[in-house]
Formats: structure tokens, C-alpha cells, sequence
């Protein structure tokens, strides 16, 4: 059914939670400004490549459209998702297709502005024409957006429609970048609802880092809705309710009172140590990747900073950050912090984190792409530029340097060398450096299985749960249709994890945890039980992390975890956990901790949100 | 040969969603499926092409279906049309 305009009528959304929280207030829309699209002619030679761009664009937004539908049937109808189905044959209908690669083959126009043409003669088409079809152009513009996202994007095609007023709002529109959320003040932005995105895309993690609460992926919210709309958001349940009634916001009122009642109780452990109740030190640091997100680390209790991702300087530029302005950056974390360690990450490009400055090339299977160390080693001129702003700033306090996605000690030692020649380098220029410490990132199955000569090689190991996961797993768990086997309890990998420690231990380093799984309650007891020594996780998971940690002995953990490696599947051993810690963890209140397993799409389907939801979609 | 003539019977015509509705059954044919309306004939396997019909509610088409399950495709799509696409149940 098409909407009914009424003003004010209510309306549930539902979308994926991905950012805890819940707030109340008035929404401003982000719209897209008008669009530039690039326009130029290509080679004969470059038709082929083009073409192939074309495609895997195509391919991209296929696959969040089924995403949006597989979300939409299991949590809403059949009926409502059918809409997507719609959607996804206009993107393989020959009509369109055929006729954007014609435009790219014969009148040798790029691929967005080859499709730019197609659809603006298409939506022409429907829009010329009186009555129903006029209406109907709807559906083509919001594949021509989506899609045209892909092809021509550009952060500057989104701004505001009004400024936010004293008091702030909850932004809501197709699309929100990561810069744009950081340009505005602190408190200006209450919250996210956002039509695209996922839990894992980088304005979800940014806006955790922040303490904005946000649901992504609404489908058609931004559609519905007008600047100045009151809207209940609820990042923790991944709910926006458009226009609440009286009964929705009494109720979300207790919530915020609870939720900020819990809060509060919180910051009591900000001072405490993360000690277990039988006397055993857990170091809990902080994953940041902003420069400006060191000074609030330790408000939030952490002991250090165990992931900055470097990455966030190289994004939204038109030039590569210079060795001069990564080294202020860098110096700026370490000084401000020290004598607390940093461990800053080397550039992890690629995979869902592409740089246009450096591979513009569409791959077919990114994650396992050129990318992150493997982009580094052959691209040394940006390799050495980031090594020696970094060993510059580690002159200046307690720095770490950490190789990402090492799948071999040759990979290693190239990267220890160039860190020896760039500091012999920096000496021959006069500067006095210090000896910084190395480290690689175990997050590839073949580092695990040849862990015990990695360990010989580096200062210290951290596990990379996000991608040790997915490629233990074989599980992209961005395709909704199997992110219920991305399972982070899997024997094989608490096994790969029991490994790393005991390597690490044998030569006498230590071993940290980032990723997702480091502050989800059960997994946490579980790390640590494993013997794991420090966990890096978003710093506003830190004090509920403190304490858990607090609240077990070290003796008994150990033993848990032991018994758990013996079990033969994830779900034994998740039962099992949740017999041993379940009442324990509720016990202490807490519930705002995002965990891997809230995020499939099966689980979002059990959420009871008692039959009020009206339209998602269409 | 079929020459099959059915009536649009829901209050919105053939949008973006009974559209797919019609590519579904008529892609999964063997058979050729056209559809005539207001002396314009497209192929009924592409969705873009339906839709820009803008064919109206209570408006008569008429498909033209050719191949061994010809019988079958035309069963179905009455069967979808006679159910108003599954639209206006609530």
C-alpha cells in the first residue's frame, strides 16, 4: 500500500541496532544536494574495465537490497519485503542493464554517468507521463540513488536541509559519512537513523566510539519523514517509532531512566582497577581512530589504547597524509597519554575500507584482496612514509607498532626491515629515536597455525576477532543470509585463540584482543579464561567490562575456559557459558553491551515489537 | 498459442511490486510471455518494461503466451491476477 500522507501519523521502523541508547527528540534530514555526477569519455581499452566497474557495482547494491529484504521478511512480512524483490529485478532487467553497457561500449561513457543517463531517461519516462506512473518513479529514483552511491559517491553530495537547532536532533537521511558525523560539535547529534548501512559499517563503529545511539539500514525511513518530526529512536533494539504516541514515549522515558541510571552506576568503576576477585590484572584498552578520541579514553576508565586505526587519516582526502602530519597526529595521541601505551596499527586499507588514492581497481573478492600489509609491502613509498611518523612519535612516549593481517614470516620480516632501514634513515637525519616495540595481528588462520615462529619474531601478539572469525569460519558476515555462522564461540576458534596464548607465553609476550568480541560479557570471561592478557575494545564498553572482570575469580574462569575447549560445538559451548555466567552477568545490570551474535538477521527476527510495526520498505 | 485477457483488479494497478509479481511467473515459463495493453506490445520477463505501461486499475490486458507450458503460465498469472497480486488482503 502506498503511504497515506497524513501528517503526524504514527510509524514503526525497524532497522539493525547499531549503537546503543535511546532518545527522544526532534529529527533533522540529510538530503542529498544535487548531485555531480562525473563525466568524461573512455578509452576503447578502458571499456572493458569500465564495464566490469558497472557490474560490480550492480553486484554491491544487489546484495544490500536482498539484505534489506532478508532483514524485512523475517522481522516484518513477506508482503513488505516483496517490494525489494521488485527492486532487485529492475537491477537485472536488460532494459537498464543492457543499455548502460551499450552507452559505456559504444558512446564510451564512464559507468556513472553511463547509468546516470539511462535512469534519468527511464525516470523521464514514468515521470512525463500523468497519473499513477508519476508516483512510480519513486522506486527507480531510489535504485538510481543507491546505486549511483556505488558508482560516483562522494561524501559532499549530503548536507543538512536545517541547522540544528539549541538542544540538537537525530539526524536521518539515505546516507550519513564518517566525516560528516565528526564535522558537527559534541551534542549536537542525539542519534543516527539511517536508511543504508549496517552494524559493521564505519559510521556504526564511529557513533559507538562516540555514544550516539543508531539504527542503520531502515530502508525507506528518510522517505517518510519530515525535518522537525519527533521521533523515538532505540539503538539498543534497532526501533525508530516516526510520531509517537503518548504511550510510546512514557514508555521510552523509564528506559532512558533506566539506561541512565545504569550509566551512572557505571562511571563508579571508572578508577577501579580491572583486577579479578582473586588478584589477577586484565589490562582493558581502548580502540579509537580518531586523534581527538584520546582524550576521552580515560574518562572512560581504559589503561591505554590497544588498536588506533591509522586508516582514518588516509580517508576523504585528495592527497596522502604527509609524514610531517601523521607524525603530529600520532605525537598528539602518545604525548597526550603517556606514560599509557598506544598501539597504533599500520595502514589496514582494502577489504570494506578501500582508498580511492591508492586502489581504485573494483576487486572481486575484497577481503582476501590487495590489501592492508600486503598494500603496504608493495606500495613502500606509503609504507615508509607512515613507518617514520610513527617511530618519530615514538620518541615522544609509549608507542606500538602493529603489522595487520601478517599470513607469513616473510611478510614479517620485510616489514621489521623496513621498520630497521626507515629508523636508521631517521638517525642519519639527527634525530634521537627510541626503540619501539613490534607486533603483528593475528587474524589469519595460516599466522595461527605458524604462531609459534611469529612469536619468536615480535614484541607482543593481538587477535583480530573480526576477520580471525570470518576467515576461520569462511563466513562474510556482511551476507545476511549466513551471518547466523558467524559464530565466535566456535571451537575452532577459542582452539586458534588457546593457541596464540600459549605461544605468546612460551616466549614470554603478551597477548591482547581487539575486535567486537572483546566486550561482549560471555566472550570476555571467556578471553580471559583463555589466559588472553589484555583486551582492546570501544571505550565506552570498558567500565561494564571492568566490572565483569571484578565480579569472577581468575581460578575459576581458567577453569570454565578449559573445560569449554573440549566441547565440539558452538552451541554447547554457548549453553555452557550461559549456565556458568548467565546469573552472574545479570546480577550485575548490565545490558547495553553490544554482542557479535545480536547482529544476525535471525535474531532480529525474534524482537517483539507486539505487531506495531505498519510499512517498512514501500 | 494463448491469447489470455485479464482485468487488473487491485486498487493500485501494476506497480513496481504486482510487476515483479508478473516476472516471477513469466520468467520461470518456457514459454515466450508478451502482454498487450492499449496497442503496445512488451516482453512480460522485464520488469522496467511492465511498469512503464502505467497500466491502471480495472484496466483489461491481454498476454500472449507461446510454448510447451503455455497452459500452465496462463493459470498461474490468472490465479495472481484474481487474488488482486496479494495487495489489498490485509
Amino acid at each position: 500500500m502506498p503511504p497515506k500522507q497524513e501528517t503526524n501519523q504514527r510509524k514503526m521502523f525497524i532497522g539493525q541496532a547499531a549503537s546503543p541508547g535511546y532518545v527522544i527528540a526532534k529529527t533533522k534530514l540529510i538530503v542529498r544536494q544535487k548531485v555531480v555526477v562525473s563525466q568524461y569519455k573512455i578509452s576503447r581499452e578502458g571499456t572493458a574495465s569500465q564495464i566490469d566497474f558497472f557490474r560490480k557495482g550492480i553486484m554491491q547494491v544487489k546484495k544490500e537490497i536482498s539484505n534489506l529484504r532478508d532483514i524485512t521478511l523475517q522481522a516484518v512480512s513477506k508482503k513488505d519485503s516483496e517490494i525489494f524483490d521488485s527492486h532487485l529485478m529492475i537491477l537485472q532487467d536488460p532494459l537498464l542493464i543492457d543499455g548502460v553497457i551499450s552507452l559505456i561500449r559504444d558512446e564510451r561513457w564512464n559507468a556513472g554517468y553511463a547509468f546516470h543517463l539511462k535512469m534519468q531517461s527511464l525516470i523521464e519516462n514514468f515521470e512525463n507521463s500523468d497519473g499513477i506512473l508519476k508516483e512510480r518513479a519513486q522506486d527507480l529514483k531510489d535504485i538510481y540513488n543507491r546505486t549511483l552511491l556505488c558508482l560516483n559517491s562522494s561524501e559532499s553530495d549530503f548536507a543538512l536541509q536545517e541547522e540544528i537547532e539549541e538542544g540538537g536532533a537525530v539526524l536521518t537521511g539515505f546516507s550519513i559519512g564518517p566525516n560528516m558525523l565528526m564535522n558537527f560539535d559534541k551534542g549536537k547529534i542525539l542519534g543516527l537513523a539511517i536508511d543504508s548501512g549496517s552494524v559493521t559499517s564505519h559510521v556504526s563503529i564511529l557513533a559507538r566510539s562516540m555514544q550516539i545511539p543508531a539504527v542503520m539500514g531502515l530502508g525507506s525511513l528518510s522517505e517518510s519523514i519530515k525535518s522537525n518530526d519527533l521521533l523515538i529512536l532505540d539503538g539498543t533494539n534497532g526501533i525508530v517509532i516516526v510520531n509517537p504516541d503518548e504511550n510510546d514515549i512514557n514508555k521510552y522515558k523509564k528506559q532512558i531512566e533506566v539506561f541512565q541510571n545504569q550509566k551512572l552506576e557505571l562511571f563508579t568503576m571508572r578508577d577501579l582497577e580491572p583486577i579479578t576477585m582473586d588478584g589477577k590484572y586484565i589490562r582493558l584498552n581502548a580502540n579509537i581512530e580518531r586523534y581527538e578520541e584520546a582524550s576521552e579514553i580515560t574518562s572512560f576508565g581504559a589503561s591505554g589504547v590497544g588498536l588506533y586505526r591509522s586508516e582514518f587519516l588516509y580517508f576523504g582526502r585528495n592527497a596522502l597524509p604527509t609524514r610531517k602530519e601523521q607524525a603530529e597526529a600520532y605525537s598528539k595521541v602518545v604525548n597526550q597519554l603517556d606514560p599509557l601505551p598506544v598501539t597504533i596499527r599500520t595502514l589496514d586499507a582494502g577489504g570494506d575500507k578501500m582508498l580511492a588514492l591508492v586502489n581504485a581497481e573494483v576487486e572481486s573478492n575484497p577481503f582476501m584482496g590487495w590489501r592492508s600489509i600486503r598494500l603496504c609491502l608493495d606500495r613502500k613509498d606509503i609504507f615508509r612514509t607512515q613507518m617514520k611518523a610513527l617511530i618519530e612519535a615514538g620518541s615522544r612516549g609509549n608507542l606500538k607498532i602493529m603489522f595487520p593481517m601478517i599470513s607469513s614470516i616473510g611478510e614479517l620480516e620485510k616489514a621489521k626491515e623496513i621498520y630497521e632501514e626507515c629508523s636508521a634513515e631517521l638517525r642519519a637525519e639527527g634525530l634521537s629515536i627510541t626503540k619501539v616495540e613490534l607486533g603483528a595481528m593475528i587474524e589469519i588462520p595460516s599466522a595461527v597455525i605458524i604462531i609459534e615462529e611469529i612469536a619468536k619474531r615480535v614484541d607482543f601478539l593481538s587477535i583480530g576477532t573480526n576477520d580471525l572469525i570470518q576467515f576461520t569460519l569462511a563466513v562474510d558476515r556482511s551476507n545476511g543470509k549466513i551471518a547466523s555462522l558467524y559464530e565466535p564461540h566456535h571451537p575452532a576458534v577459542l582452539r586458534s585463540i588457546k593457541l596464540v596464548v600459549e605461544a605468546a607465553h612460551k616466549e614470554g609476550i603478551p597477548v591482547s584482543v581487539c575486535g567486537e568480541m572483546a566486550s561482549d560479557p560471555l566472550s570476555t570471561l571467556l578471553l580471559v579464561g583463555l589466559g588472553v592478557d589484555e583486551l582492546s575494545m570501544s571505550s565506552w564498553c570498558i567500565m561494564e567490562c571492568k566490572k565483569i572482570i571484578r565480579s569472577v575469580n581468575y581460578d575459576e574462569a581458567r577453569a570454565i575456559s578449559a573445560e569449554v575447549l573440549g566441547f565440539a560445538d558452538a552451541s554447547s559451548i554457548n549453553n555452557f557459558l550461559k549456565k556458568k555466567y548467565s546469573q552472574k552477568i545479570k546480577s550485575l545490570g548490565i545490558s547495553s553491551f553490544i554482542t557479535a551474535q545480536d547482529f544476525t538477521t535471525s535474531d532480529r527476527a525474534l524482537i517483539k515489537i507486539d505487531d506495531e510495526i505498519q510499512r517498512i520498505g514501500s | 498459442m494463448i491469447h489470455h485477457k485479464l482485468i487488473v483488479q487491485n486498487t493500485l494497478g501494476i506497480h513496481a511490486r504486482p510487476a515483479g509479481h508478473i516476472v516471477n511467473i513469466a520468467s520461470s515459463a518456457q514459454s515466450s510471455v508478451d502482454l498487450l495493453y492499449s496497442g503496445q506490445k512488451v516482453n512480460a520477463k522485464s520488469i522496467l518494461n511492465l511498469m512503464m505501461l502505467a497500466i491502471e486499475p480495472g484496466a483489461e490486458v491481454e498476454f500472449i503466451i507461446n510454448g510447451p507450458d503455455e497452459q500452465k503460465t496462463a493459470d498461474d498469472l490468472t490465479e495472481l491476477f484474481n487474488n488482486k497480486f496479494y495487495e489489498d488482503a490485509t
